[in-house]
């Protein structure tokens, strides 16, 4: 206790931290969001209501959490792995019956995957049934959408990863009816398949949407659905 | 309340432009057309112009040690060639007209029907030896490519469909 009190009182402490200790009065606490980056998702005072279990039920966080093990356990999986032909499906195996722990890692990345899908889902039900959607939250709930709409595609293109029978088939069936969009759908379905066959460049092209593009729209996007929750005025 | 106008106007209700109006709106439109230049040239970027594929034409035989009534499936091209009771050849593509998975040949039929020759296994579309649906969800029949004699081999060509009353190849 000592030593962390006079850690406290440190120059390079209190250039870091602003918030003086100790934290007892209420006025400390509130100083210590206000004082931090967090201010600018999380308030200083939430009501009680807000963070009580059965009126969220959660999920959203559950949701950002998968997605943090999603990117924690993916950045991991990038280590051992080649986007290219036939390196990929080997790899894979690799990851099963060589790495230390592979296996275990990559279940944890495949079905918190499985799982972002349901509870994001399931949060979004919560929000319809709670009446949430209405204004002024009703752009967050476009926002909504569109990370819904993230996951799904994060999911699609990740399953072309391991370049397995089920992966192949899945993405031929996906990108043909891809190309039932009017008019431009040939030559989508052409962009993302990188060809007319899925091959090399669909594999990298699938790997570079999975691992940088999507991921990085999903976290703009979280950050201001975040930012939104609070400016709406709290959990409704 | 009176509404902000973008631009100022003059008495006569006419646009007024002085000089910061006029560089803003040249400024924007040169970023605009700068923009709208790179957006092309990235969608051009995005589609490869060498692509190694499998080539659309290949050859098969020599006839005469293919007897009629039989098949020969080539995986590479997923294409059926097929010499028919009298002797005829015609070429199907193997590629189900549903959502693009490869269909099997299957002599004894499939589900029961002893015409179903073809078959899908990803959501079960049957078709008969001449590539027309039997069962759905596929509605269109098998694609049909342009087939040749030159010499004594049989030509194929994928990148060719023909209609119903060209695929035969008489010999
Ligand atoms: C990647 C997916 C998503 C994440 C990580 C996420 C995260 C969150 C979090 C943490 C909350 C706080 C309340 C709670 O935990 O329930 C929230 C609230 C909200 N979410 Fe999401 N969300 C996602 C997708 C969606 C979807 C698909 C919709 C609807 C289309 C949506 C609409 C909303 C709305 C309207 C609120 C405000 C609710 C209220 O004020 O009671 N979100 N989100
Ligand atoms: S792809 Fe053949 S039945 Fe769907």
């Amino acid at each position: 206790m000592k030593i962390l009190n006079w850690l406290a009182q440190t120059k390079i402490w209190q250039s870091i931290f602003r918030t003086k200790l100790p934290i007892s009065t209420n006025l400390d606490k509130s100083l210590v969001i206000f004082n931090s980056l967090t201010l600018h998702i999380h308030p200083v005072k939430v009501r009680l209501r807000a963070i009580k279990f059965s009126y969220t039920f959660y999920l959203g966080m559950i949701s950002f959490f998968l997605f943090v093990l999603l990117i924690v356990t993916g950045i991991l999986l990038m280590l051992y792995y080649q986007p290219a032909i036939p390196h990929a499906y080997n790899n894979m195996k690799d990851l099963e019956f060589v790495v230390s722990n592979g296996s275990y890692l990559r279940n944890m990345h495949r079905w918190s995957a499985h799982l972002m899908v349901i509870t994001v889902f399931l949060h979004m039900l919560r929000v319809f049934y709670k009446g949430a959607y209405k204004p002024p939250r009703e752009f967050n709930w476009i926002i909504g959408i569109v990370l819904l709409i993230i996951t799904l595609l994060l999911s699609y293109t990740g399953y072309l990863l391991p370049y397995d029978q089920l992966s192949y088939w899945a993405v031929t069936v996906g990108t043909n009816i891809v190309q039932y969009i009017p008019i431009a759908g040939e030559k989508i379905r052409f962009l993302l398949l990188g060809g007319n066959e899925i091959g090399e460049y669909t594999l990298v092209r699938f790997y570079v949407l999975h691992c940088v593009i999507l991921p990085l729209f999903m976290v703009l996007l979280i950050a201001l659905h975040f930012w939104r929750i609070r400016k709406d005025g709290g959990l409704s | 309340m009176e509404k902000k106008k973008l631009y100022p106007e003059n008495s006569n209700g006419k646009n007024k432009i002085n000089r910061r109006i006029f560089l803003t709106s040249i400024g924007n439109t040169a970023t605009g057309i700068v923009l709208l230049g790179s957006f092309g040239v990235t969608l051009e970027y995005l589609s490869p112009n060498v692509l190694l594929e499998i080539p659309k034409i290949f050859k098969v035989g020599p006839v005469n040690s293919i007897q009629p009534n039989s098949i020969i499936y080539e995986p590479e091209q997923r294409t059926f060639v097929i010499r028919d009771e009298q002797g005829y050849f015609y070429a199907l593509s193997a590629v189900c007209t549903h959502l693009g998975c490869t269909t099997k040949w299957n002599d004894s039929g499939a589900a029961g029907n002893p015409n179903a020759v073809i078959s899908c296994p990803c959501h079960g579309s049957l078709f008969n030896k001449r590539g027309e649906v039997i069962q759905g969800p596929a509605i269109r029949a098998l694609d049909k490519y342009r087939i040749q004699l030159e010499e004594d081999k049989l030509v194929i060509n994928t990148a060719e469909k023909v209609s119903e009353d060209e695929m035969i190849l008489k010999v």
